[in-house]
C-alpha cells in the first residue's frame, strides 16, 4: 500500500480538524459529530485514525493537565 | 601661592566627601572644624599624587582590561576547538553509512563531505509529525538558501521503515517537500546501523487487515558539519527561524579540521 501524497494527507488533516472541532463544539459527544467521523474515516488510513484518536486522548489530557484542573486521585478511581 | 590654591581646594573637595556618607548627620561641627586644619599641612604632597594614582589606575586598568579580552578570546578559541575535538569523539554520527538515494544510486557519509546536512528519520506513512518536520527543515533549508553568501545546506530524510520506503516510495514522498531533498533507504541491516549511529530509536507497530502500520521513533534533525561530524540537533519544540539562527551560528564559527 503506498504512502498518502501530499493531497490525501491534507485532505485527510482538514477532515480531522473539522471532526475535532465539532467534538470541541459538542463537548466531547461524539453522536453529534457522525457525519464528520465518517468523513474522517474515509479520508484517512484506518491506522491514522486509531492514531490521531488517541493523540486527540492525549491533547485533551495535555491540555487539562496544563490548566491545572487534573486530579490524579480521581481519575484514578474512575478508571 | 600658585600651588597652595589648588592644593586647598582639593582637601575640601575631599572632605566633602568622606563628611557626606559619615559624618554629616552625625556631628558635623566638630568634624568640619577640625578637618580644615588638618589637611592644609599633609594636601600638599597628596595633591599631585593623585593625578598620578588616577594615571597608574588607568594605565593598569586598561591593561588588565587589554589582558581579560586577549584570554577571553584564546579561551573561546581553546573551547571551540574542544568542541570540535569533543564532537568528533562524540558517540553520535560516528563511522561511515551505505545507503540508496531516492534516484537508485548508492551513497555513503563521504559523498556528503564538503556540504552541511540537515537530517531527519522518519518513514512515508508516517500521520503527522515527519510531515511537519520535514516542512520544517524544508524551510529552514529555504531560509538559508534565500541569504546570498551562505554555504548551501542539504536537506536529507531516512527512511526507518525499509520494509515498505524503497527507492520508488521515497522518490514519490521526498518530492512533495523540496527539489533538493534527498531520501535515503537501504536493507533493514543498513537502516538499522544508520539509525543505531546517530542514536534513533524506531520501532513498527503492529499490522492491521490492511497489512498498514505506524512506525514510532525518535523525533530529531540533525546538522552535519562540512567535515560530516553531528555538529548540533534540534527538537520538536524548535521552531524553523531558531534552528536557521542556530546553523548560521555554527556556518560562522566553522573552521575545517
Amino acid at each position: 500500500m503506498a504512502a498518502p501524497t501530499m493531497k490525501e494527507r491534507q485532505a485527510c488533516w482538514g477532515a480531522r480538524d473539522e471532526y475535532w472541532k465539532c467534538l470541541d463544539e459538542h463537548m466531547e459527544d461524539a453522536s453529534q459529530c457522525r457525519k464528520l467521523r465518517s468523513s474522517f474515516e474515509s479520508s484517512c488510513p484506518q491506522q491514522w485514525i486509531k492514531y490521531f484518536d488517541k493523540r486527540r486522548d492525549y491533547l485533551k489530557f495535555k491540555e487539562k493537565f496544563e490548566a491545572g484542573q487534573f486530579q490524579p486521585s480521581k481519575s484514578t478511581a474512575n478508571s | 601661592m600658585l600651588l597652595r590654591a589648588p592644593s586647598r581646594a582639593w582637601p575640601r573637595l575631599s572632605q566633602l566627601r568622606t563628611g557626606g556618607s559619615q559624618v554629616q548627620c552625625a556631628r558635623p561641627r566638630p568634624f568640619s572644624r577640625q578637618r580644615p586644619a588638618e589637611p592644609g599641612g599633609q594636601g600638599q604632597p597628596r595633591g599631585p599624587g593623585l593625578r598620578t594614582r588616577l594615571l597608574v589606575t588607568g594605565l593598569l586598568g586598561a591593561g588588565l582590561g587589554g589582558a581579560w579580552l586577549a584570554l577571553r578570546a584564546e579561551k573561546q578559541q581553546r573551547q571551540q576547538q574542544r568542541r570540535t575535538e569533543a564532537l568528533r569523539q562524540a558517540a553520535v554520527g560516528q563511522g561511515d553509512f551505505h545507503l540508496l538515494d531516492h534516484h537508485g544510486r548508492a551513497r555513503c557519509k563521504a559523498d556528503f563531505r564538503g556540504q552541511w546536512v540537515l537530517v531527519y528519520f522518519g518513514f512515508t506513512h508516517c500521520p503527522d509529525i515527519c510531515p511537519d518536520e520535514l516542512e520544517k527543515l524544508v524551510q529552514v533549508v529555504r531560509r538559508l538558501e534565500a541569504e546570498p553568501g551562505l554555504p548551501a545546506v542539504q536537506p536529507v530524510f531516512i527512511t526507518v521503515d525499509p520494509e515498505r520506503d524503497d527507492v520508488s516510495a521515497m522518490a514519490r514522498y521526498v518530492q512533495d517537500f523540496h527539489p533538493r531533498l534527498l531520501g535515503l533507504t537501504g536493507s533493514a541491516e543498513q537502516v538499522a546501523q544508520v539509525s543505531r549511529s546517530y542514536r534513533v530509536y524506531y520501532s513498527a507497530g503492529p499490522k492491521d487487515e490492511d497489512q498498514d502500520y505506524i512506525v514510532d521513533h525518535s523525533i530529531a534533525i540533525y546538522l552535519l558539519s562540512p567535515d560530516g561530524l553531528f555538529t548540533d540537533y534540534y527538537g520538536r519544540g524548535r521552531s524553523a527561524e531558531q534552528i536557521a539562527d542556530s546553523v548560521r551560528r555554527h556556518m560562522a564559527t566553522f573552521r575545517s579540521i
